[in-house]
């Protein structure tokens, strides 16, 4: 039985215990979330134990981390060194998108690895398999697209992003719209590229009973891919969008029937303008499933910075909403992350998760940032650096920065301290102007 | 004659000529707005270098970034470095905020050094001063703060940064609330402390009009600062805060009747969900006068990263309509900013600006992203790197995390999907 079969059943997992404790929640209130589809716990049936993360309404917001290797960038010690950064860093699941000479080996090697779900995007495999094999994407064969699933399920991947919802009416009407950038997700130009040039339909569209058997033999959470996702300002909400979004609608309530858990990937790039009425289209049609955020990006021209840019998104769409966000690093647009990027992009998401959990009101944000106001009150260093978002980054400061009275220049009767008095408080004169 | 006056008596400057030409509108359109007290254009008729801009309801976004001597090994040369700096990184204004040391030759250099508004904070001054005459600032007398506020007037700031609201209401309302964290702002801090020990009014309130008559004498533009800025979410909209604002609101009447150009600084530390409420309030209490937020910072705990942090309450609030962001920087809470935490500091500024921009529909804004869309559609790194908003460092990313010279990134390397899908749609290359 699935994990959300169970739920429906009335069963209290060990999965839907220890989120519930994580988040400090009644574990009926988990157990009804996942029955009825608004919250997940990816967890693969073959794999052993792990730090289990709930995704969901109700729940603090998750944060996702991406690493793998590329044609270009090829070496699976930086990325297994990469999953442990993201993990110190503090990410509660991560994708391992490898499109490098060997996959297979990649993914044994972050699922051994990994204290975290894990997930990939399996339509990368199934296509660069059939580059190898027969010279070009567009050559790949139906079976070995399930055979990809298949393969990877049964590995023990907690939730697989797969490009369902790209269908010919998907794909004519980003055709009829005329997008600025028409398919900016690789899983979803691959099928794109297929199905134009077989005149067929996804398979994965039209035989989603048979993706959805495979998942539910192995209890994967399945994440909807977003193949049309706006890969610029101009294109956000289009119309191409909006009909992937239906299709992606129509999708998740068959899983939810089927007993799989799911939930759906979204934008992209997207005007602050856009963020609430984007969460609120996407929740209405996908039943209130969970939604799992790439940015938003806010901005189309900060390479470099869509780390920034994706934060400023992902914080206001977290806070209408969006219950799993997946980073962004510095390198975004420009390359592959540094393990550097990888630790930044983790951080600077986790960031945004909390600014939107504070928004939300959740209770355990409140307390965090409470905390920190009062170390910083009591002038607490120690209290300070417990607090922090990342602690071993204001511990590192902290020891390197000479932190030079400036009131030195006021002598005896400070202002300052004359003023901390009447408030009762200790001189905290170094705060600015 | 004041910029205002001028404006109000339809007098188009050739300031205001400028302004309109940097932002595509008409130059009619900056005189009204001038007039109106929603924009502001901050020149000191004493600054020479200056190459005028406008702040306000209409325009786009700007950024300032602070500098300043802080401690005993403070040193003019570095703060100048950094002056150099934040210029390079885009900024659009600066202020000095010294503390100590020979805070007037640091005033005359980052005037000189800079063709972009200048603005200052005297009272940090005036009680640097009093310390050093007094051995104690709270001797300090309120002849010597509108003394140092001219010496600054005269000398050409663009534009002054004063507690003018900070009165015993607002500081009696922040202690009877229970404020977790009241001694937030460093120069309110201290005017409070000088008020209490005196026990007597804000001089800076009190004799408002003083202030008024340097402002209109030299046309320096009034930034009046919040004592009572929150400095932790839990103190966000609290009653010290709200009723200083309403007491903002007042100055900024007396000002425009005054002929004085007038913007109000803002927020501190606020949860998401409070941003358009303040800037409402704000732009409600204070007619519509230009809103310069410090950040704002949207939680409390992200010490090393609080520039991102206030890139995110920046944007949301440029959005819901403040026109100016103060840069905070990744050395906020810990420390006096490095060289490059100030162009870091600079960069999440510009970032924050232009999400609110495009977010508000503005034209120049979404011109500027689609034309990177569509060099990313067409696989032109070249114009992908001269569009970006910090070339140098997309160029240097660029170069270090990928190999080889192909048209795709390392991210996908040949499985470049554009590329792929571009052949199947028929049009050109795309890149993701």
């Amino acid at each position: 039985m699935t994990q959300v079969l169970k739920a429906r059943s009335g069963i209290i997992t060990e999965e839907m215990e220890a989120v519930a404790a994580d988040e400090n929640l009644d574990v009926e209130f988990i157990r009804q979330g996942i029955a009825e589809g608004r919250i997940v716990i990816p967890r693969n049936k073959k794999r052993k134990e792990f730090k289990y993360c709930g995704i969901g309404e109700g729940l603090r917001i998750k944060v996702n981390a991406l690493i793998g290797t590329s044609s270009d960038r090829d070496d699976m010690e930086i990325e297994a060194r990469k999953v442990a950064i993201a993990e110190e860093a503090g990410c509660d699941s991560f994708m391992d998108l490898s499109t490098g000479k060997d996959i297979d080996g990649m993914r044994k090697q972050s699922l051994s690895l990994a204290h975290v779900a894990v997930g990939s995007t399996m339509i990368y495999q199934a296509g660069i398999e059939a580059i190898e094999k027969y010279g070009s994407v567009v050559n790949m064969r139906e079976e070995d697209i399930f055979e990809v699933v298949e393969r990877q399920a049964a590995e023990g991947l907690d939730f697989m992003a797969i490009h369902c919802a790209l269908n010919m009416d998907v794909i004519k009407r980003m055709q009829t719209v005329g997008r600025v950038t028409d398919v900016v997700s690789r899983g979803g130009a691959f099928l794109t590229g297929w199905m134009l040039h077989n005149q067929k339909e996804n398979p994965l569209y039209e035989k989603f009973d048979r993706v959805l058997e495979i998942l539910k033999a192995y209890d994967v959470t399945l994440s909807l891919g977003d193949a049309i996702r706006p890969g610029s300002i101009a294109d956000s909400l289009d119309g191409a969008q909006l009909q992937g979004m239906i299709i992606q609608g129509e999708l998740t309530r068959r899983a939810q029937e089927a007993g799989v858990q799911v939930m759906v990937e979204g934008p992209g790039h997207v005007p602050l303008n856009h963020v609430e009425a984007t969460m609120r289209v996407q929740k209405r049609l996908c039943n209130n499933a969970p939604y799992y955020i790439l940015g938003t990006l806010a901005t189309d021209v900060t390479p470099g910075y869509d780390h920034i840019s994706g934060a400023i998104g992902g914080a206001l769409i977290g806070a209408c909403g969006a219950d799993f966000l997946c980073y962004l690093t510095p390198a975004e647009h420009l390359g592959l992350p540094t393990e550097e990027d990888v630790r930044t992009g983790v951080i600077t998401t986790r960031m945004a998760a909390h600014i939107a959990d504070i928004t939300k009101g959740n209770k355990q944000a409140w307390a965090r940032d409470l905390e920190m106001a009062k170390a910083r009150v009591a002038l607490n260093i120690d209290g300070q650096i417990t607090a922090a978002l990342y602690p071993e980054q204001l511990k590192a400061s902290a020891a390197t920065t000479t932190n030079d009275h400036v009131c030195v220049v006021c002598g005896t009767g400070c202002a300052a301290q004359v003023a901390a008095e009447y408030f009762g408080q200790p001189d905290d004169s170094m705060s600015n102007s | 004659m004041s910029l205002l006056t001028k404006a109000l008596e339809g007098i188009i400057t050739p300031e205001m000529d400028q302004v309109a030409a940097q932002e595509n509108v008409s130059p009619e359109f900056i005189r009204q707005g001038v007039a109106a007290g929603r924009i502001v254009i901050p020149c000191n008729f004493h600054h020479k270098t200056i190459v005028p801009i406008g702040i306000g309801n209409g325009l786009r976004t700007k950024v300032s970034a602070s500098i300043g001597l802080y401690g005993n090994n403070a040193v003019i040369d570095e703060e100048v470095k950094k002056i150099k700096t934040a210029l390079t990184a885009g900024t659009d204004a600066l202020m000095d905020l010294s503390v100590s040391g020979d805070i007037d030759t640091m005033r005359k250099e980052t005037l000189n050094s800079a063709s972009v508004p200048v603005g200052t904070l005297p009272v940090y001054q005036a009680i640097a001063e009093a310390g050093e005459k007094y051995g104690s600032s709270v001797k300090m007398d309120a002849e010597e703060m509108f003394e140092v506020i001219e010496r600054h007037a005269a000398d050409g700031v663009d534009f002054l940064a004063l507690h003018c609201a900070t009165t015993m209401d607002v500081v009696e309302r922040a202690k009877k609330e229970g404020r977790i964290d009241p001694l937030v702002s460093y120069g309110g801090v201290h005017l409070i402390g000088w008020m209490i020990a005196n026990q007597c009014e804000n001089p800076l309130y009190e004799q408002y009009d003083r202030v008024l008559e340097i402002a209109r004498k030299y046309n320096v533009t009034l930034s009046l600062a919040d004592g009572m800025r929150p400095g932790c979410l839990a103190d966000s909209l609290d009653g010290a805060q709200v009723q200083e604002l309403v007491i903002l609101g007042e100055l900024v009447r007396r000002a425009r009747e005054g002929g004085v150009q007038i913007m109000i600084k803002g927020p501190g530390h606020m949860p998401l969900d409070h941003v358009k409420a303040t800037v409402t309030l704000q732009k409600s209490l204070c007619k519509g006068a230009p809103y310069f937020v410090f950040g704002p910072l949207l939680t409390d705990i992200a010490a090393g990263y609080d520039h991102i942090n206030a890139a995110i309450g920046g944007a949301i609030s440029a959005w819901a309509g403040a026109e100016f962001l103060c840069y905070v920087t990744p050395a906020e809470h810990i420390g006096v900013p490095s060289i490059d935490q100030v162009r870091e500091g600079v960069i999440a500024a510009r970032i924050a600006a232009h999400a609110g921009d495009l977010a508000k529909g503005m034209k120049e804004a979404h011109q500027w992203d689609l034309e990177m869309s569509m060099a990313r559609k067409n696989l032109n790194w070249k114009r992908q790197l001269e569009l970006a908003l910090d070339p140098q460092r997309a160029k240097e990313i660029r170069k270090t995390r990928n190999s080889g010279e192909s048209s795709a990134c390392a991210m996908c390397g040949k499985y470049c999907a554009m590329e792929i899908v571009a052949k199947y749609l028929n049009t050109t290359k795309h890149s993701c």
